[in-house]
């Protein structure tokens, strides 16, 4: 089998980051690849460079068909490399076979082929056994079917190298088992996959080489014979012990929260405790059902099944007006369209989650913003003074606006969910100093996150979760990559 | 980090200042054309016989004709702040102005239930419209326009496709409070009719609310980002359910007032309405998209809207040329603000550049980290 594709020496630099250092990688006709690493380890960069969206740094090449090619997005698809991406990108009211074609069709003179167009589809989707019928809309299809048609799609443009990037997180388990037969079948056409998932069992089900990034280093090339789980799983962890932060502990005091057998958004049997004083990180792929558990706790979305207390008495969250009322905070991932309102000054946004507390109808900007102007001081967020409109503030700032306006409901539970995502370092170190000065106080904190030495770092437990339930609870000396990674992807459910 | 922070204190202080105070851009449109007027008056000023616009008998004929128009744009900005819109204002104005009008004249129910009736009946039937918008995700835009062609049919509907002529029985809304007092500059009688006092003590109101009140931030929150605002705890259903019913008690009162002026109810009556008080809003600087705006900026779309017609009035302009002038005000008057915001935005952006540039020259780029 020959070579299609080739990285040598591949490396790429933020501003400030070094997001890939000296990646080398290979891929055969008929080859699938896997690639596999934590969060932020430098896969979607590494894929980004592949599909022509980002430009590697000087002295990386790629070698395309044995051809040195500097690659754009265009030059990407027209040397037949297709990136299906984890997030859709597809037109939901078009019809499967106008998805496939547009930007591309077929044309009789002046005229659209659509004859053709759909005798390539059938004979596509028959290739793959598929039943599909070409003329369905595409928002009607399951996330399964619509990553189907993408690779058809791949097929009736006799592509060279598909690029999967997470494609099962949404799927039901017979639909996994689908796609990696479809990826059996396809590769012995000669196209090569780099699949990237942190499901293990796929890799090991559909891979034929492993390589495992990370920090944006390569670690590791493994074909697949012999190869076990927890050999690639030590080759993630071991991070660069200065990306964690030392933490001072605080006493915990009695019960503040409890979930009892939470069931909601694809979260089932949830149940825990969080006591005064205490951080439970709850960590997890994403997809896991995290985010949606945080939502169904704070009332945002509909819960089930279950029971919430709160000091000892169980409590209703129709909405979150009435989880703020309990002193409930949530600081949500993401914090441009769920947390703030960027056209705003800061004095306003501090204002927000508190007008559901109080009596009082009238509100005086001017206090308002002196009010934010403490905030800005205590907090030290930088800017001339709480008039200052949000939208200008960079992401660190933002997320202190965020913890501002929380902090003044005078809540005492706090929800995280990823708190210094897209966060410079400096900010990093000021949030967790503010995190620890909650606990101090007698708060207890949730926090969700993706970035591990953020959760092993800052968590007096951790939840591990899978698949929207609890897989492990890890406390103390416990706490530590390896348990948590075996936990969140290594043992299988399918 | 200190790059960064240098270029957050410099793009936040030197915002535009046009950034800063939205009202300004149409201010200064309105301060341009009233120095338009003044220098035309001054050309045509041996035309003694007719009024000249800076005149008092002329600043008061011009809130007569704004005010009813302004108490709905009132309303209109409440709606538009939320995130919403009301092309309904119009033929709705027309249909309360009927009900009332057969009251008093057809139905016999007297003056004041016909008022009350009137003034209920707007504010059941935005309230309708207000909730399917606030419980579905139907654009606005089309269930008031929905709401229009009812409201229409149903004007047509109680009048029998009619005019209602009523017999002064509203005519208390128009006395002169001023009864007596001649213009100095022309000898013309001056009039306020109670009208007018009613229109600026809802503008003041409404303003107040919305600039002191936690009802007036949760306004400007649903209207910015009603994702935030529902995870701050506020009840984004029902605040956009309450604009339209606002709305609705506006219009029902703008209706009763535009009934006394004319004394005929009749279903052209509120014809364009709509289009006027939109327009006024949007010269105000309120965003259609939400969130953006305030009264202060609605009292200067108000008045330069009236003037607008009135200035052109005075100099025997043809009603058809008003249309153009009306027309391309409010596309000079919001497309303004948007290029002086791109323009601050383009100098924000190149200052940043220039600190960046120095940091990166100063200090070469870090290694490692996320």
């Amino acid at each position: 089998m020959g070579q299609i594709l080739q990285l040598r020496n591949i490396s790429k630099t933020f501003p400030g980051v070094k997001a890939l250092r000296g990646i080398s990688l290979e891929l055969n006709e008929g080859e699938v690849h896997c690639l596999c690493g934590e969060n932020g380890a430098g896969k979607s960069t590494l894929i980004k460079i592949l599909s022509g969206a980002y430009q590697p740094d000087e002295g990386g090449e790629i070698v395309f068909d044995g051809r040195k090619v500097v690659l754009n997005p265009h030059l990407a698809i027209s040397l037949g490399i297709q990136t299906i991406y984890q997030e859709h990108i597809v037109f939901d009211t078009l019809s499967i076979i106008e998805n496939i074609f547009t930007g591309s069709e077929i044309l009789k003179g002046m005229i659209l082929n659509k004859r053709e167009m759909r005798r390539q589809t059938v004979e596509v989707l028959r290739y793959l056994k598929s039943d599909l019928d070409p003329d369905r809309k595409m928002g009607e299809l399951s996330s399964g079917e619509q990553k189907l048609v993408e690779i058809a799609k791949g097929l009736v443009f006799k592509r060279r190298v598909i690029i999967l990037d997470e494609p099962t997180a949404s799927f039901s388990a017979a639909e996994i088992e689908t796609l990696l037969a479809i990826i059996q079948t396809v590769k012995q056409s000669g196209i090569g996959f780099i699949y990237i998932s942190h499901h293990l069992d796929e890799v090991f089900k559909v891979g034929d080489r492993v390589t495992v990034l990370r920090d944006g280093q390569k670690v590791s090339e493994h074909g697949m014979e012999g190869l076990t789980k927890s050999r690639l799983i030590k080759d993630m962890i071991g991070r660069d012990p200065s990306m964690f932060y030392q933490r001072e502990k605080v006493e915990i005091g009695e019960p503040i929260f409890e979930a009892r057998h939470v069931r909601g958004q694809g979260a089932r049997n949830i149940s825990f405790v969080l006591r005064r004083g205490e951080l439970l990180g709850i960590s997890g792929m994403t997809g896991s059902g995290r985010s949606e558990l945080m939502n169904v706790l704070f009332g945002s979305a509909r819960m089930d099944f279950g029971e919430i207390l709160i000091h000892g008495k169980a409590v209703r969250h129709r909405s979150p007006k009435a989880a703020i009322r309990n002193r409930m905070c949530f600081l949500t991932e993401d914090r441009q369209n769920t947390g703030l309102f960027l056209p705003q000054n800061i004095a306003q946004n501090v204002a927000s989650a508190n007008l559901v507390n109080g009596r009082e109808f009238v509100v005086l900007p001017s206090a308002d913003v002196r009010k934010g102007n403490e905030y800005v001081k205590r907090l030290n967020i930088r800017t001339a003074d709480s008039r200052t409109r949000v939208v200008n503030l960079s992401g660190g700032n933002q997320q202190k606006v965020v913890l501002a306006k929380w902090f003044n409901t005078n809540g005492e539970i706090f929800i995280f969910d990823e708190p210094t995502h897209g966060i410079d370092v400096g900010s990093k170190q000021e949030i967790y100093q503010v995190m620890v000065e909650l606990l101090r106080q007698g708060k207890a904190i949730i926090m969700v996150s993706s970035d591990l030495p953020e959760v092993i770092s800052m968590s007096d437990r951790v939840l591990v979760m899978k698949k929207g339930e609890i897989t492990a609870e890890l406390s103390g000396a416990d706490i530590t990559e390896e348990n948590i990674l075996t936990h969140s992807i290594g043992d299988s459910v399918i | 980090m200190s790059h960064a922070q240098a270029a957050d204190r410099n793009t936040a202080v030197r915002e535009s200042i046009f950034k800063r105070h939205e009202n300004l851009t149409p201010l200064l449109i309105f301060v341009g054309f009233i120095l338009m007027i003044v220098l035309l008056q001054l050309k045509t000023q041996g035309l003694a016989k007719y009024p000249t616009f800076i005149s008092p008998v002329n600043l008061l004929n011009i809130m007569q004709q704004v005010a009813v128009p302004g108490i709905v744009a009132v309303g209109m900005t409440l709606v538009m702040l939320s995130g919403g819109i009301d092309l309904s204002v119009g033929m709705l104005a027309s249909l309360v102005s009927i009900i009332i009008a057969q009251g008093i004249s057809t139905w016999g129910f007297g003056v004041p239930l016909s008022i009350t009736l009137g003034i209920l009946a707007a504010i059941l039937l935005e309230s309708l419209m207000g909730f399917i918008i606030s419980r579905t995700k139907v654009e606005p835009f089309i269930i008031t326009l929905g709401g229009m062609i009812t409201f229409q049919g149903l004007a047509l509907l109680l009048s029998n496709s009619r005019e209602v002529i009523l017999n002064g029985e509203l005519n208390f809304l128009k006395v002169n409070l001023i009864q007596g007092s001649k213009d100095p500059v022309t000898g013309l009688n001056l009039i306020i009719p109670p009208y007018v006092i009613i229109f600026f003590f809802i503008i003041l109101v409404a303003g107040l609310v919305l600039r002191f009140t936690k009802y007036g931030r949760r306004i400007y929150a649903v209207g910015t980002n009603p994702n935030a605002a529902y995870l701050a705890g506020i009840n984004v259903k029902n605040m956009r359910l309450s604009v339209y019913v606002i709305m609705g008690l506006l219009v029902g009162i703008g209706a009763l007032l535009l009934l006394s002026r004319i004394n005929v109810g009749i279903v052209t009556l509120g014809q364009g309405l709509e289009i006027d008080t939109i327009a006024m809003v949007v010269i105000g600087g309120t965003a259609l998209r939400g969130g953006k705006g305030s009264m202060l900026g609605t009292l200067i779309g108000i008045f330069f809207l009236g003037s607008i017609g009135n200035a052109m009035n005075m100099l025997r302009m043809p009603s058809e040329v008003q249309f153009v002038a009306k027309g391309l005000v409010v596309i000079i008057a919001v497309s303004a603000g948007d290029v002086s915001s791109k323009i601050s935005a383009f100098l924000a952006r190149r200052r940043e550049q220039a600190l960046a540039r120095k940091a990166v020259s100063a200090r070469p780029a870090v290694d490692g980290a996320e």
